[in-house]
């Protein structure tokens, strides 16, 4: 336990000493939660809830996005790249710690900006979650877990640095864009909706959204089965394709 | 026996890196292996650690094979690599904290840094070390789990004399002990000042091995330096 604590204090100073996390995951949504306060409409238009209401469980996927999605594959890779997780192979430690550390790390860095947001809908805005506060931040805990099982695949098994840019960046640009995280899913036509479908993010939104307002839209089991295949491959392909260097 | 490796052969494709390896290292020993660039010391290094993958008829390490029992064999054996790199924004003191958490047991951190000579140095960053600087702390985080085998791959490139002579000091110290030291060097000073036993590598092929006195005398040179260039074909280059 006390590697554990040692790894994590040690580790996480590194990261808060870089700005990314700062910027593109806490102080990016606040900025944008601050906007859309002002700019989306109050009035119910989406199955009886506004698009303000429905933009709330959005924008606090875009923190578990910048952390889960870049933060700990970009982490990883640089440290595979570096030989940094070469130097830990022949240590007590086992990857499974390194990863975990990671994970911790950057989880820590979410939940603040989870606060941030809700922080700036609640006290600026006057958000009101019409749903159960219980049920939704299971969800949420849920989705997290699909997008970082996503982030620790890419960081496990990416070859190299370059890599590991490219398909992190491709994971959270498109998903950052194209899952209704910042642009509304509902101002979307039809037929790019069918295709935002394609992203899991979309789905954990959709879920988020549901359970926000109350609602009891149907396709409610698909989503959360998309979500629940992002966890089990991706934690399984991490396991079994982790690779030291 | 500390470390016992018989007939190890590395493979990379069609390409044989190291053929038919086999030595034994006991306790408070000193082996060197020696060989041009690219003779197959890093892999052999790396096959031995379990990193690389390789056929063999023995490995073990204190009894234990390193692929098998990683966790338990690498309580115990301290590892520097011919490149050691850090995190990018990690003090030298929090390297030292790190490394020492992943290990149940330790040496003191603070007499280690002294002798070492990187306790002023401990509120900076990795990065802002000199070369020789950085290569110390390496081997320091190597002595660091009070190890009772530690490789060192070319400890002492890019060290000046002073720093070399200390690390040496050091390193014998530590030898009388108990400690076993696996090391690869380009210094035949070095590795008459250090070495028990050496194993010269051409081509990944074991061309000859021994005591220093061994390998001079099979080699019908003069010195150990001519033994070496003799035996791992560098004086083709001259």
């Amino acid at each position: 336990m006390t590697m554990f604590w040692t790894m994590l204090r040690i580790e996480g100073k590194l990261v808060w000493k870089g700005m990314d996390i700062l910027i593109f995951g806490i102080l990016f949504p606040m900025i944008l939660a601050a906007l859309f306060g002002y700019m989306l409409s109050k009035d119910a238009s989406v199955g009886g809830a506004s698009m303000f209401e429905v933009s709330y469980p959005a924008l606090i996927t875009i923190g578990v996005l910048a952390t889960g999605v870049m933060g700990v594959p970009l982490t990883i890779a640089d440290y595979r790249h570096r030989g940094i997780l070469r130097r830990f192979q022949v240590t007590p430690v086992s990857p499974l710690h390194i990863l975990l550390v990671q994970v911790v790390i950057q989880l820590s860095s979410a939940l603040v900006s989870f606060i941030g947001v809700t922080a700036v809908y609640e006290l600026l805005f006057d958000y009101e979650m019409k749903g159960s506060w219980g049920i939704f931040l299971l969800t949420y805990a849920f989705v997290i877990c699909a997008m970082y099982s996503i982030g620790i695949f890419i960081g496990s098994v990416v070859p190299d640095q370059r890599s590991a840019n490219l398909w992190s960046s491709l994971a959270y640009f498109t998903m950052l864009l194209f899952s209704g995280a910042t642009i509304p899913y509902e101002i979307m036509p039809r037929f790019f909706q069918w295709f935002m479908n394609i992203f899991p993010l979309s789905h954990g939104i959709h879920l988020l959204k549901q359970v926000s307002i109350g609602g009891t839209a149907q396709s409610l089991f698909a989503s959360f089965a998309v979500l629940v295949l992002c966890i089990v491959l991706g934690l399984g392909g991490a396991i079994k394709f982790f690779k030291w260097k | 026996m500390t470390l016992s490796v018989k007939n190890l052969s590395v493979r990379y494709g069609e390409k044989v890196a190291v053929r038919d390896l086999s030595f034994h290292v006991g306790k408070g020993e000193v082996f060197g292996l020696l060989g041009a660039n690219g003779a197959g010391k890093s892999s052999s290094i790396a096959a031995i650690l379990g990193m690389e993958k390789s056929e063999f008829k023995e490995l073990s390490i204190l009894g234990k094979s390193p692929i098998a029992e990683r966790k338990k064999v690498f309580e115990k054996v301290g590892v520097q690599f011919q490149e050691t790199n850090f995190q990018d924004r990690i003090t030298v003191e929090e390297a030292c904290i790190q490394w020492r958490a992943l290990y149940k047991e330790t040496q003191e951190l603070e007499p280690l840094l002294i002798s070492f000579g990187l306790q002023e140095k401990k509120k900076q960053l990795v990065k802002s070390l000199s070369g020789g600087e950085k290569q110390r702390l390496a081997v320091l985080l190597a002595l660091l789990p009070n190890p009772e085998l530690v490789f060192l791959d070319e400890l002492t490139t890019g060290l000046d004399t002073k720093a070399r002579r200390m690390l040496w000091k050091q390193l014998l110290k530590m030898k009388e002990s108990g400690l076993s030291i696996v090391l690869t060097s380009h210094y035949m000073d070095e590795v008459e000042a250090l070495c028990d036993r050496l194993l010269i590598l051409r081509e990944g092929q074991t061309v000859a091995g021994g005591t220093i006195q061994e390998i001079v005398g099979l080699s019908g040179k003069a010195t150990l330096e001519e033994a070496y260039l003799h035996f791992a074909g560098e004086e083709e280059w001259g």
